[in-house]
């Protein structure tokens, strides 16, 4: 086993280390973080527009009157489906921090990158109006959002890197010579953009949000949102957690762009009264998958709270309990501990997969509604997650799994408790030899 | 006044050592500050902060070379946790290594 894990060690660490340091995948990474409350908060406000009580919307209506939703929609509107403005915007000023860049020159650069790639559109029986239609700024754009801004501070870098500026005379108080310095930087990513935009007119996609969005957004999509998909990163996760690394945080990084994009298209269907369109969204992984914490580890914190006979799980168990019921399992994975071993890493495989089988089976099936596309924080407990995601039956699915659980790990942590047990007992019996 | 910052992914876990080891630094009246942040934040605290030492939850210990880079110029010691003193929340065993660094 020592060797065995040495190896896994010495294979997963690099891949890590260069998985954690990719510029390019922090900033995405960081772009959502900067634009995550937001995006909660309006996922919720699509929530409260939609609550699925018969008679809610007429109650609603008898009160406040016809226009009552739009209380709840415009705040929606404006946030989740809008969402790829705010991380075209985070992930701008991210990637250009890495860089030492201006910030602000980043996030206007990237911004007006973003929207020449976007269609306007004249709004028709309003003469000289045009739009921008909302659905390209929206999750739909949201990966001609990404590349944008990456491509966009990298074109500052570059001008920026090469002096290509307006270089005002040392007469010129420093702050008007900065307000010309970032003009040609910016200027070259507009006239960049506008190229790439005049040559996509010429093709039959006509705009480049409609080749990245069915070439390249779609397919990435229905890859990492399928079955087989999920449970290959579950396996891999285990993979990280098994040698102590924290596997969630790789591959919830990597992942979390194409999951987020089926979550935010459930929430506009659900706002708009639709039919939703993914079994698959990142709540279906961070919170019906994870109960508990990554390995589904809720049944086993019950079972050290409640069953443990040594003194040490005993002590683990008050430790870990209440964590847990916010999906944190740190305390589980390293002072059981999980890690590292056989024993237990056999369940915490067995459980994560156990868990998608059923809320697959139960969604797909019909049981249980789809996740409606309300974000949550992943700390939210189960139960709660699940009421708030898919109703009362999400809830009562999130029991079931709870029992699930705790009858997955029961044979593995009598075991481990009882080795636990034999030992402090040794000890005690040497002691009082001793004594 | 001792400065130690912890780091994990979410910055959760860690505040919950944390707050333990603070709790018992100020029991027994040592003149320490002890404050978990996430990773994401690294940057921002080391710009923000003084700091006296970096430790990093095991889960990411991989992360160590990296935050390394980021101090290399300052001398501040960066060390992870031990796995099984962070699992257990064990705040003596911690409080031992963080004074260790400072004898």
């Amino acid at each position: 086993m020592d060797k065995f894990t040495e190896k896994l060690e010495s294979l997963l660490g690099p891949l890590v280390e260069k998985i954690n340091s990719n510029r390019y995948i922090n900033a995405i990474k960081d772009g959502f973080f900067g634009a995550m409350s937001l995006l909660i908060i309006g996922s919720f406000f699509a929530l409260l527009a939609n609550i699925p009580i018969t008679g809610y919307a007429a109650f609603m209506t008898s009160i406040f009157g016809k226009g009552w939703s739009d209380f709840f929609n415009v705040p929606f509107n404006i946030s989740m489906n809008i969402m790829t403005l705010y991380v075209v915007i985070s992930m701008a000023r991210s990637l250009g921090k890495t860089y030492k860049l201006n910030s602000i020159e980043c996030i206007t650069s990237a911004l007006a990158g973003f929207l020449v790639l976007t269609p306007q559109l004249a709004l028709k029986g309003a003469s000289g109006l045009t739009g921008i239609p909302t659905e390209n700024l929206s999750s739909k754009g949201l990966f001609v959002g990404m590349i944008t801004a990456v491509l966009a501070v990298e074109i500052v870098r570059f001008f920026e890197n090469r002096g290509w500026k307006i270089k005002m005379p040392d007469s010129v108080p420093a702050n008007v010579a900065t307000s010309f310095s970032s003009l040609i930087p910016t200027l070259m990513v507009i006239i960049i953009f506008n190229i790439i935009r005049a040559v996509f007119t010429l093709t039959s996609f006509d705009t480049v949000q409609t080749l990245i969005y069915h070439y390249l957004q779609i397919p990435l999509q229905s890859l990492g949102s399928s079955l087989p998909a999920i449970l290959l990163l579950t396996v891999f996760e285990v993979l990280l957690w098994s040698v102590g690394i924290h596997g969630s945080s790789i591959v919830g990084n990597v992942m979390f762009p194409i999951w987020i994009t089926a979550t935010a298209e459930n929430a506009k269907a659900y706002a708009a009264g639709q039919p939703l369109p993914h079994i698959f969204v990142n709540e279906f992984y961070s919170n019906f998958m994870k109960i508990g914490g990554f390995g589904a580890t809720l049944g086993l914190a019950i079972l050290l709270f409640f069953f443990a006979k040594s003194k040490q799980y005993k002590v683990l168990g008050r430790l870990a309990l209440a964590p847990g019921i916010f999906q944190i399992n740190e305390p589980l994975i390293f002072g059981m501990p999980i890690m590292l071993n056989p024993v237990m890493l056999i369940p915490f495989l067995i459980t994560p997969i156990v868990m998608a089988l059923m809320t697959y089976v139960a969604m797909a099936t019909g049981i249980v509604p789809y996740a409606n596309g309300t974000m949550l924080p992943w700390t939210t407990p189960p139960v709660v997650s699940g009421f708030l995601l898919s109703g009362w039956r999400g809830a009562a699915l999130n029991v079931v799994q709870i029992f699930v659980s705790m009858a997955i790990y029961y044979p593995f942590f009598k075991v481990q408790d009882n080795i636990e047990f034999q030992k402090e007992q040794g000890q005690a019996e040497a002691e009082a030899k001793e004594a | 006044m001792k400065k130690v910052m912890l780091i994990c992914s979410g910055g959760m876990s860690t505040s919950l050592l944390a707050s333990k080891v603070k709790k018992l630094a100020e029991e027994k009246g040592l003149d320490l500050d002890i404050f978990a942040i996430a990773a994401q934040e690294t940057d921002e605290e080391l710009e923000k902060q003084k700091l006296d030492l970096i430790l990093l939850g095991p889960q990411i210990a991989f992360m160590k070379k990296q935050i390394q880079g980021k101090v290399a110029d300052t001398g501040i010691p960066i060390d992870s946790i031990d796995r099984i003193s962070y699992g257990m929340m064990d705040a003596k065993k911690v409080l031992e290594q963080i004074q260790g660094y400072f004898k």
